[in-house]
């Protein structure tokens, strides 16, 4: 095996290793609320929601081989990788893709262990601007916009990730209140059936979204890293086996349920009943669905948890628990720079190490790092059958990392 | 303008109309829905007043509710049907097309 064939094995295993994460990262996203409230039993919920991204994966059959342009130079305006990068025949431009990939997987794994939903395009994008500036420099960056359209890390990135949870709180907030409202004094019988179908279909239309519009991006991504490598030249389309293998990922990764994360979502917020439930996944599935339509890209993670913290405030009386959303914005303000760092330093690594050896230490790396953060998640697993247990402060495991081991973990 | 406020106004213009469909169909379906269910208890007791006797004092929905509510049901799944086109509609690159009211998928370009 040449070292580019060795190379480009490991960004395609490695971008597919990424798809399962963002799979089970998100799978709470659209079913923390069903499972929270007994509407689907929790094993029902992440088949179903399994299915959706299964389904939303192959509907998406649109190339979205330029994800990259939106924070860093290393594609041209028509997707076809930027000739300086491939003068080597793709050696620098997969071991910058490869570094973004492992920056990305390690701040999801990372995240996942400490119960935090955070955003798995974020840390992609994190990933690649660390890598990025490791190859290229400062300049490597697509920081802002050109002035005609939303563009850069600015526009695509930090304003999104600001203003969507406030969006999507805003509306969960009005719907749970005008809900309660119109169905005051209405006897259980019927509300209890009537919102746990509510809840059910709300949920799939945002593990249908999910599916098209995440899957697309690693697709894009092993796509670029064959085109570079000159394994495949069109950039209208993109090889079957890279759509079946990439929905397939995610899929799996969905059933596998990131169950710390939807126990955070699901039960740390706030105690959701059915009508909250409902009024969450609409305006979550409203939220993303508008945007998109208005090609304003936001993160399903950040709507998502925006939307069950205004079903806590739309309901009169309901707790919500600032500190367990504390934490999460914490997550999301260091998702950027941590996946960044671990990017870089896996692109400085991999280029010290040479063509063969260089990819090869960074994967070795990489599983290292997953397979301890596996075996710390052991040590409280949460799982279908503890999902739901009354909550008492963080999960054991939450507690039991402190906050300098977050830091270090997230540079190591 | 530099770049950076170029991004900025671009997602003002963009974030106020997120907001405002938003709130139109996000929560204004989830409050149409909370509508039909109690259009289907129409006529039936409140909670609480048939807890005394059980079953025989809840009484069935009125056939008026059950028309008003299929009716306001029927406008959910519209909107359904629609955000379904809409996601088959993105994946495929393309828009959607409210012409003669069935949501359909249409060729951008």
């Amino acid at each position: 095996m040449s070292a580019e064939t060795l190379i480009l094995a490991l960004v395609v295993v490695t971008a597919l290793g990424f798809d399962f994460t963002n799979g089970f990262h998100d799978t709470g996203n659209a079913m923390a609320t069903s499972i929270a409230t007994g509407a689907l039993k929790p094993r029902v919920a992440v088949a179903l929601s399994a299915v959706l991204n299964l389904a939303g994966a192959f509907l998406s059959v649109a190339v979205a081989l330029t994800v990259t342009n939106a924070v860093v130079h290393i594609q041209q305006k028509d997707g076809t990788p930027s000739p300086s990068l491939t003068a080597d025949g793709g050696q620098q431009l997969l071991m910058l893709v490869l570094g973004g990939l492992i920056g990305a997987i390690v701040w999801n794994l990372l995240t996942w262990l400490l119960g935090l939903p955070s955003s798995s395009s974020h840390a992609l994008f994190g990933g690649l601007i660390g890598a990025a500036i490791a190859a290229l420099g400062w300049h490597g960056v697509n920081w802002v916009g050109d002035g005609t359209k939303l563009g850069g890390v600015v526009g695509k990135v930090i304003l999104p990730a600001v203003l969507s949870p406030v969006v999507a709180c805003i509306v969960a907030a009005a719907g749970t209140w005008m809900v309660y409202r119109i169905v005051l004094g209405v006897a259980a019988r019927f509300t209890d059936n009537g919102f746990r179908w509510g809840q059910i279909g709300t949920a799939s239309l945002v593990s249908l979204a999910h599916g098209t519009s995440d899957a697309q991006k690693t697709m894009g991504v092993i796509t670029l890293a064959l085109i570079a490598s000159g394994h495949w030249h069109s950039t209208t389309s993109i090889p079957v086996w890279v759509k079946l293998a990439c929905a397939l990922a995610i899929a799996t990764g969905t059933y596998l349920g990131g169950w710390r994360i939807i126990r955070t979502l699901g039960k740390g917020l706030v105690e959701i009943e059915p009508p909250q439930g409902m009024a969450a996944e609409a305006s979550s599935a409203a939220v993303i669905l508008a945007s998109s339509h208005l090609g304003f890209a936001l993160s399903t993670t950040h709507v998502a948890t925006g939307s069950i913290l205004g079903t806590g405030l739309g309901k009169p009386g309901a707790e919500v628990r600032w500190a367990v959303a504390g934490r999460m914005v914490m997550g999301w303000l260091l998702t950027l720079p941590a996946a960044a760092i671990v990017g870089a330093a896996m692109y400085g690594i991999g280029h010290v190490c040479g063509d063969v050896g260089g990819p090869v230490v960074d994967v070795a790396i990489m599983l290292g790092l997953a397979g301890y953060i596996y075996l710390r998640s052991r040590r409280s697993a949460v799982g279908a059958h503890n999902v739901n247990d009354e909550w008492e402060g963080m999960p054991a495991s939450g507690a039991a990392v402190s906050a300098p081991e977050l830091t270090s973990g997230g540079v190591a | 303008m530099n770049a950076l406020g170029h991004d900025v106004r671009f997602t003002l213009e963009a974030i106020w109309k997120v907001l405002l469909v938003s709130v139109i169909l996000g929560a204004g379906l989830p409050a149409i829905f909370a509508l039909g269910i109690r259009s289907l208890a129409w006529g039936t007791p409140a909670e609480g007043s048939a807890r005394h006797d059980g079953t025989a004092a809840m009484g069935a929905s009125s056939a008026a509710g059950r028309v008003v509510a299929g009716m306001l049901f029927l406008v959910v799944l519209y909107c359904v049907a629609a955000a379904i086109v809409f996601i088959i509609a993105t994946g495929k690159g393309d828009d959607i097309s409210f012409a003669h009211v069935i949501p359909t998928i249409k060729t951008k370009g």
